[in-house]
C-alpha cells in the first residue's frame, strides 16, 4: 500500500509555476544559544518558494523547527543567515502582510467577539484621531455589519457576539480568531497548531469551514501541524520538516510534494482510498520506521522536486 | 448537636455556607470587638472613673461629638448660632480629613505617570533596558530614609509629605505594572501587530486594557502603604491633617479623639478600596 503511494506521489506532477513567489526562503538557518559558548541549529539552510493561493501543511515531529518556521515568516523571529521574503518584501518587522491564527491566546479577553473581529479594520482605516469624528460612528455601524457576516459565516451564532472569549468554548473561540485574521484580507495566513487543542469533531467541523473559505478567497496558508491527516486534507502542498541524519537535530525539508485534490469535501477526502495510502505514506516517512532505517528519511527526489516548486 | 455540625463546617474544604450564613459570620469579629473593648472599658473604670486610656462609650460619643462639629483649637471658635452643616464642614476632623485627603490624591495623581512608566518599560524594550536597573536599585531604597532629604528639597510644607508617598510606593507600583505586562502572551501583541496596530495601540489599546483591572487591584493594595507614608509625614512634620491630630492628641492622652480617629481612617480607606473594587467589576466584567 505505501509503495503504491509512493508511486502515486511521485506520479504526481507539479504545474510550472508562473506567478510570483508570495513566501520565500533562501537558505534560512537559525540557531539558538544553549550554552555561553555553544548553539543549537533547529534549521539549517531551508530554501523554499510558496505560492500564491497555495494552502501548505507544514508536517513534522515535535521540536523540528515547524513553529520556527512560521514565526520567522511572520518577522517574529529571525534567521542567522539567509533571506526570507513575504509578499515581494523583505521580512524585517511583523506588519499586517501575515494573518496569524496561534494555538491558543488568539483573542484579546478583554473586547468581545464582535470587538475582536472589528479590531483590525479599525486600526487600519481609523487612526486615534480619526475616532473622534462623527464619521468614525458611521465607519463602525458598517464594520459590525461586515464582521457579523463575516462571523456568520465561522458559524457562530448571533447571540454569541457580544460575549467575551472566556465565555465561549476553544472551538469558538478559534473561529471567530480566523475571523479576525481574515477580516484583515491578508495575502498570507500562518496558522500554528490552530486546530491542535479541539476535541476531533470541532476540528473536522472547523477544518471543513477552513477549506471552503481558502477556496472562495484562496490566500496563501502555511499550516503548521502535528496532526498528519489534518495536514493532507487540508493542504495542496505538504513539507515534511525533520533532520536529515539520525541523531542530528537540524531540521531541513524531508519532503515536499503536492498533495492530490480528489474532493473539496474533507469527508469525502478522508474516506478515499488515495488518503489512507498517502498517510501511511507520510506516517512511514516522517515518524515510521525511519528511526531504525535511514534511507527511509531522505527522500532526495521528491525535495529536490519540492525545491524546484 | 447543631453548634457542633456548624462547628465541624469551618473545618470542611467543601463546605458552602449559605447567604444569610455569610452575611451574619462576616460581622461576628466586629461584634466580639466591640464587646471586648467595652468589657475592658467598664473594667477600667470601675478602678478608676476618670481613666482616658481606654475611654467608655459616653466619653467616645463626646470626643466623636467634639471632632465633628466643633472646630480645632488651633482654629477660632464657631459663632454659637451656626448651622450643623456649617459645624460640620469647620470641624476638627473635616479639617484633618481634607488636608490629608488632598494630599494623598495628589501622591496618587502623580502615581499615574509611575505607572505608565512601568507599562512601557515591559512594552518597549529600549525603555527597560534604560530604566528596570536603577528602577530595581530605587525599589530596595527605604523611603523613610529619604525624609530629611526631601524636607531639604521641597520644604516642610506638603509636597514633602506627597513626595514620600510618591517614592514610596511608586517603584512597586512601577515593578508590579511592569510585571503585569510582561505575563501578556507575547501571541496577543504579536496577533495585534498582523490586524495592523501600531506601537501605541498596542500600549494602551491591547496590554494596558488588559492589564488595567490588576493595576487596580494593585493601587488597591497599595492604600494602606500610601496612608503609611502619609502618617509618617504627618506626623513628623504638619500643622493639619489625621495623623498629625492623632500625634497631637497621643501627647494629651486623649484616646477619645484618637480612637474615632482610627477608625475614621480605616473606614476612608475601606470605602475607597470598595469604590475601587466596584469600578473594576463594572468596568471590566470580562475580568
Amino acid at each position: 500500500m505505501v509503495l503504491a503511494a509512493q508511486v502515486r506521489v511521485k506520479e504526481i506532477r507539479m504545474e510550472k509555476k508562473s506567478a510570483p513567489v508570495e513566501i520565500a526562503l533562501n537558505n534560512v538557518s537559525v540557531s539558538y544559544p544553549v550554552t555561553s559558548s555553544g548553539r543549537k541549529t533547529v534549521l539549517s539552510n531551508i530554501n523554499l518558494n510558496i505560492y500564491p493561493g497555495e494552502f501548505v501543511a507544514v508536517l513534522g515531529e515535535t521540536g523540528c523547527g515547524k513553529s520556527t518556521l512560521l514565526r520567522l515568516v511572520l518577522g517574529q523571529e529571525f534567521p542567522m543567515s539567509g533571506t526570507i521574503v513575504v509578499d515581494g518584501k523583505h521580512v524585517n518587522r511583523i506588519d499586517s502582510r501575515c494573518g496569524y491564527v496561534p494555538q491558543k491566546y488568539s483573542l484579546f479577553p478583554d473586547r468581545t467577539m464582535i470587538e475582536n473581529v472589528m479590531y483590525g479594520p479599525e486600526n487600519a482605516h481609523c487612526g486615534w484621531l480619526a475616532r473622534l469624528l462623527p464619521s468614525y460612528r458611521t465607519f463602525k455601524r458598517t464594520l459590525r455589519i461586515q464582521a457579523e457576516e463575516q462571523l456568520v459565516r465561522m458559524g457562530l451564532r448571533a447571540s454569541d457576539l457580544n460575549k467575551y472569549p472566556h465565555q465561549l468554548s476553544g472551538g469558538m473561540q478559534q473561529r471567530v480568531a480566523i475571523a479576525q485574521a481574515l477580516m484583515m484580507k491578508p495575502p498570507v495566513l500562518l496558522m500554528d497548531e490552530a486546530f491542535s487543542a479541539l476535541d476531533p469533531s470541532t476540528r473536522a467541523s472547523l477544518q471543513q469551514q477552513l477549506r471552503e473559505i481558502w477556496q472562495e478567497t484562496r490566500p496563501t496558508v502555511l499550516f503548521v501541524t502535528h496532526n498528519t491527516s489534518e495536514a493532507l486534507l487540508l493542504g495542496t502542498r505538504l513539507i515534511i520538516l525533520g533532520p536529515h541524519r539520525e541523531g542530528s537535530q537540524e531540521s531541513n525539508v524531508l519532503l515536499d510534494m503536492p498533495l492530490p485534490q480528489s474532493s473539496d469535501t474533507i469527508s469525502v477526502r478522508k474516506q478515499s482510498t488515495e488518503f489512507h495510502e498517502l498517510r501511511e505514506f507520510v506516517k512511514l516517512r516522517a515518524y515510521g520506521a525511519s528511526h531504525s532505517n535511514d534511507e527511509l528519511r531522505v527522500v532526495p527526489e521528491l525535495t529536490e522536486r519540492g525545491e524546484a516548486l | 448537636m447543631a453548634s457542633i455540625a456548624v462547628l465541624g463546617q469551618f473545618a470542611d474544604i467543601q463546605g458552602r455556607p449559605r447567604k444569610l450564613w455569610t452575611q451574619s459570620l462576616s460581622w461576628v469579629l466586629f461584634l466580639v470587638g466591640v464587646f471586648v473593648y467595652s468589657q475592658f472599658s467598664i473594667v477600667r473604670h470601675k478602678e478608676n472613673p476618670e481613666d482616658r486610656v481606654v475611654p467608655s462609650v459616653s466619653q467616645l460619643y463626646q470626643g466623636i461629638k467634639s471632632a465633628v462639629l466643633e472646630p480645632a483649637e488651633e482654629d477660632d471658635a464657631l459663632d454659637a448660632n451656626a448651622s450643623t452643616y456649617q459645624r460640620l464642614t469647620h470641624s476638627m476632623l473635616a479639617k484633618d480629613t481634607l488636608s490629608s485627603a488632598g494630599r494623598f490624591f495628589a501622591a496618587i495623581l502623580l502615581l499615574v505617570p509611575a505607572i505608565l512608566l512601568g507599562l512601557h518599560m515591559a512594552v518597549f524594550p529600549f525603555a527597560e533596558a534604560f530604566f528596570l536597573r536603577f528602577i530595581l536599585f530605587f525599589d530596595k531604597i527605604v523611603a523613610l530614609s529619604l525624609l530629611p532629604i526631601l524636607f531639604i528639597a521641597f520644604g516642610i510644607g506638603d509636597w514633602a509629605k506627597i513626595m514620600l508617598m510618591v517614592i514610596g510606593v511608586a517603584p512597586t507600583l512601577m515593578l508590579d505594572t511592569y510585571n503585569l505586562a510582561k505575563a501578556v502572551p507575547r501571541e496577543q501583541v504579536v496577533k495585534a501587530f498582523t490586524l495592523k496596530s501600531s506601537n501605541l495601540d498596542i500600549t494602551y489599546r491591547v496590554v494596558l486594557k488588559q492589564i488595567l483591572p490588576q493595576i487596580i487591584n494593585s493601587v488597591r493594595l497599595n492604600l494602606k502603604p500610601l496612608a503609611l507614608f502619609l502618617f509618617a509625614g504627618e506626623m513628623i512634620v504638619s500643622s493639619d491633617g489625621l495623623a498629625y491630630r492623632i500625634g497631637i492628641m497621643r501627647r494629651h492622652m486623649g484616646m477619645d479623639i484618637i480612637i474615632p480617629y482610627i477608625l475614621w481612617v480605616a473606614v476612608l480607606l475601606f470605602g475607597m478600596d470598595s469604590l475601587l473594587r466596584f469600578a473594576n467589576r463594572r468596568l471590566h466584567p470580562w475580568f
